[in-house]
């Protein structure tokens, strides 16, 4: 522990050099840029300025990589709140209350308190960082195919009737997802399954497609459908006062900021969607303990505020198993080993002690960059806030615009911008009908990572299902799973009819 | 005002994104190439520790994305379906002679064109330190009195180190249970974490781990021994006539341009030269072996009969 905090002194030296300062700035001006942007993720931004980092030595050049990764975990929350439009997997939750925050002319708080409780949960999955990485490493060792399987069971349990609206419309919904996810081919022997003779639905649909199209099309397309007086009306502008949050946003968010912050710290070492899992976790925690649970989907702070948390400490706890063990458990991180490896240093077991510059240094700057990332976002709040007095018949066309250059530079392909227009047109019946796009879009991801580990551990047990109960950890998330499922069962046998009463909150 | 401004800015961002269209000379942009594997394997790790030696004499960057999947054919179908403009471009490696005998590929080498080969690799099996087998004969007698007890670890099924660790089990006359994973990094990962009892891999997956003392070499398929762990016998020593490895090079979809080949396989041969490059593949304990066009075509040529011939045979 004291040791840490020594380790932890000398890195704060290393990171506050001068040029370490300035790339750490840098890689959190890109990184903020690219998170704004939908389409270009942290992926294409990190490998893009790899080349750049040639003349740097190891530090700051991971220095820099870094700051584009949590940089973009910040900006990622922008477009969510102000345009229906997730800018990668880690903000769609973001969608649900941001956007209805932006609507009531909200958008400023609800930009701020995503900023805040990222610079909050970010320094503290920092702090988990310095004093837990090995044992954690060796925790999420813990999981193979058999525990990852009941963890997805869980996941997808739990977390598919996310916005609370309607269990049998969630589960509808996933299962489309599932269906979706098992496009392509057959992640374990490479069969090709419902690709129907077409050479682009080889690789599986882009997830990117299916969330831009179910909210920032659906969305558009809802707006276009209503009447038209309604299109020449502005969304409720915000005054200058109401730009950043109140006391009383504050009381209310820092709760779901610091449980948010827990939660993403610890998914993030679970290989895989992370992000993903989090923020739903997150959300759905916040809406299951809330005092007003009514006004979740509807514009509730906590509803942005715990899952821009999680997204952030996820994304510091993902470095754990990549600097303790030398494994990127996702492609962001898997990049970070690229840089890694260009300037000679292998990451592993070894990198600790062999170039704890190197570590300290690294761990030293993600402090200094969240705080510059702070410094950076919120005077930008007004700015982007003020996006929305554009009038509707300017601004939906925009979007439209924005939505399919972004889908483009996902994967340079024609085919994922009618893709998205598809899902697009699904998201504005699914609107319509009020069928919820959340459970959709989990299921997509977790659906392949199912069947692997599913396979995988018959394989391992000689088709034994036992080997998912015989396992303690497994065990324990399939038991958890199973009482959330009797849980409203129970409720509906003892009680007669759901008495939480309407309370009507009265809007400040 | 404001409105203006954001209709430029979006307008502005449409114009930068498209730019490359209009461009001359290839190369105008990054160049990918696809990796069929999850991160963090032998060729996930070659190819982003060579990347940037390339594109050094490319002029742009070179960006590694993984595909995995399907044992590589998920990787390997896109590659092959790639536009030939030299833009995609695909780590080829021994499975791409293995998997089209194993399952119905839509593709097989004759859909690439050969740019240039870099590592040459022996396979091995890896254990975790604290496994009870001392040597490779205890090994081996516990897996002929426990059949199909013995979980191996591949990186996908019917790829390269599943069909060593198939060949391997014929020679030595046992049998195991094998599990595919998507990658080398994922399959060392359940390794580490005591879920399957071996793993069959090729440097550099898992040797920093075994320089840290977590996981052992129990069988080493190499003529030689290996230069960074000299006390590691191989399997030829111990009495089992058996060498397998892997190749990993590069390869373009078929009808790329000859020009644009030979300005991507001169970019690669200089990447693989730069003393520093040289100095990282030796850490990482793999085996430079440059081929150049012809002779790594000739190369995929003999591969893919003779893993023809040895599937056929393992499958009786």
């Amino acid at each position: 522990m004291l040791e840490s905090l020594q380790n932890l002194a000398n890195g704060f030296g290393i990171a506050t050099a001068i040029h370490n300062l300035f790339y750490c700035l840098i890689g959190a001006i890109v990184g903020t840029l690219i998170g704004v942007l939908p389409g270009i993720g942290p992926i294409a931004g990190i490998a893009l300025l790899i080349p750049a980092t040639f003349g740097l030595n190891a530090t700051s050049a991971i220095i820099m990589l870094a700051g584009i990764y949590y940089g973009a975990m910040y900006g990622g929350s922008t477009t969510s709140i102000l345009l229906n439009v997730p800018g990668e997997t880690a903000s769609v939750i973001t969608c649900i209350d941001g956007y209805q925050m932006a609507q009531k002319g909200r958008a400023g708080p609800a930009l701020a308190i995503a900023a805040i409780g990222s610079f909050i949960a970010g320094t503290l999955g920092i702090f988990g960082l310095v004093f837990l990485a090995p044992p954690l490493a060796q925790a999420a060792l813990a999981f193979g195919p058999p525990e990852y399987f009941s963890l997805m069971i869980f996941g997808f349990i739990v977390l598919s009737n996310v916005t609370g609206t309607s269990l049998l419309k969630a589960l509808m919904m996933a299962t489309i997802g599932l269906i979706i996810g098992t496009i392509g081919l057959d992640p374990v022997t490479g069969d090709t399954r419902f690709s129907f003779g077409s050479v682009s639905l080889l690789g599986g649909i882009e997830f990117v497609a299916v969330a831009i199209g179910l909210f920032g099309i659906g969305e558009v397309l809802i707006n276009v459908h209503q009447p038209k007086e309604l299109l020449d009306q502005r969304v409720i502008v915000p005054r200058f006062r109401d730009l950043y949050p109140s006391l009383q946003d504050l009381k209310r968010s820092i709760g779901a900021i610091l449980r948010g912050a827990g939660i993403g710290f610890g998914i993030g070492l679970v290989p895989g969607p992370a992000p993903v899992i989090a923020t739903y976790s997150s959300y759905m925690i916040e809406r299951k303990i809330s005092k007003h649970p009514e006004e979740f989907g509807k514009g509730a702070i906590e509803g942005v505020a715990g899952p821009e948390s999680a997204n952030n400490s996820s994304c510091q706890s993902a470095f754990i198993p990549l600097f303790v063990l030398g494994i990127p458990f996702g492609p962001v991180t898997a990049i970070m080993l690229g840089a890694f490896l260009i300037h000679g240093v292998s990451p592993g077991p070894l990198l600790i002690s062999q170039h704890p510059e190197l570590f300290w240094g690294v761990i030293a700057s993600m402090y200094i960059g969240n705080f510059i990332l702070l410094l950076l976002n919120l005077p930008f709040v007004p700015f982007f806030a003020n996006i929305l007095r554009i009038p509707k018949r300017i601004l939906l066309p925009l979007i439209i615009l924005f939505c399919m250059t972004g889908m483009y530079t996902v994967n340079n392909s024609i085919f994922d911008i009618w893709m998205m227009l598809l899902f697009g047109a699904l998201g504005f019946l699914m609107r319509k009908w009020a069928y919820e796009g959340a459970p959709l879009l989990l299921a997509l991801v977790l659906g392949p990572k199912l069947e692997v580990a599913f396979r995988q551990s018959l394989m391992l047990s000689h088709g034994d299902f036992g080997v998912f109960v015989n396992r303690p950890i497994s065990m324990a998330f399939l038991l958890a799973a199973g009482v959330f499922l009797t849980i409203p069962v129970i409720r509906m046998v003892f009680k007669k009819k759901g008495g939480e009463g309407n309370r009507e909150k009265v809007k400040g | 005002m404001l409105k203006k401004v954001v209709i430029g800015l979006v307008l502005s961002l449409f114009v930068f994104i498209s730019t490359p269209l209009f461009a001359a000379e290839f190369p105008t942009k990054e160049v990918q190439i696809i990796i069929p594997w999850a991160a963090g394997g032998a060729t996930d790790l070659i190819f982003r520790a060579l990347a940037p030696y390339a594109s050094k004499h490319l002029g742009k960057p070179v960006v590694v994305v993984n595909r995995p999947g399907g044992g590589s054919a998920v990787g390997y179908t896109e590659g092959a379906k790639a536009k030939p403009d030299g833009y995609t471009l695909t780590s080829a490696v021994t499975p791409l002679t293995i998997l089209p005998h194993q399952v119905s590929t839509v593709y097989t080498y004759r859909d690439f064109e050969p740019i240039l080969n870099v590592v040459s690799d022996p396979s091995m099996f890896l254990i975790r330190a604290d496994a009870p087998w001392k040597s490779l004969k205890e090994f081996l007698d516990f897996a002929k009195n426990n059949p199909n007890m013995i979980a191996v670890g591949n990186s996908g099924a019917g790829g390269g180190v599943h069909l060593v660790a198939l060949a391997f089990e014929k020679a030595a006359g046992v049998k195991f249970n094998h599990i595919p994973f998507s990658g080398g990094g994922p399959s060392v990962t359940a390794l580490l974490g005591g879920h399957i009892n071996a793993v069959s891999v090729s440097p550099p997956e898992g040797i920093e781990h075994v320089k840290a003392g977590k996981l052992r070499i129990i069988a080493l398929f190499a003529e030689k021994r290996l230069e960074l762990f000299p006390e590691v016998p191989t399997v030829k020593e111990q009495g089992i006539d058996f060498v397998m490895g892997m190749w990993r090079g590069l390869v373009a979809p078929k009808g790329t341009p000859p020009d644009v080949i030979k300005k991507l396989h001169d970019a690669f041969k200089l990447g693989m030269e730069d003393p520093a490059f040289q100095k990282t593949a030796k850490d990482m304990a793999i085996n430079l072996s440059y081929l150049g066009p012809e002779a790594f075509g000739k190369l995929m040529v003999h591969d893919h009969e003779f893993y023809g011939k040895l599937i056929k045979e393992i499958k009786k």
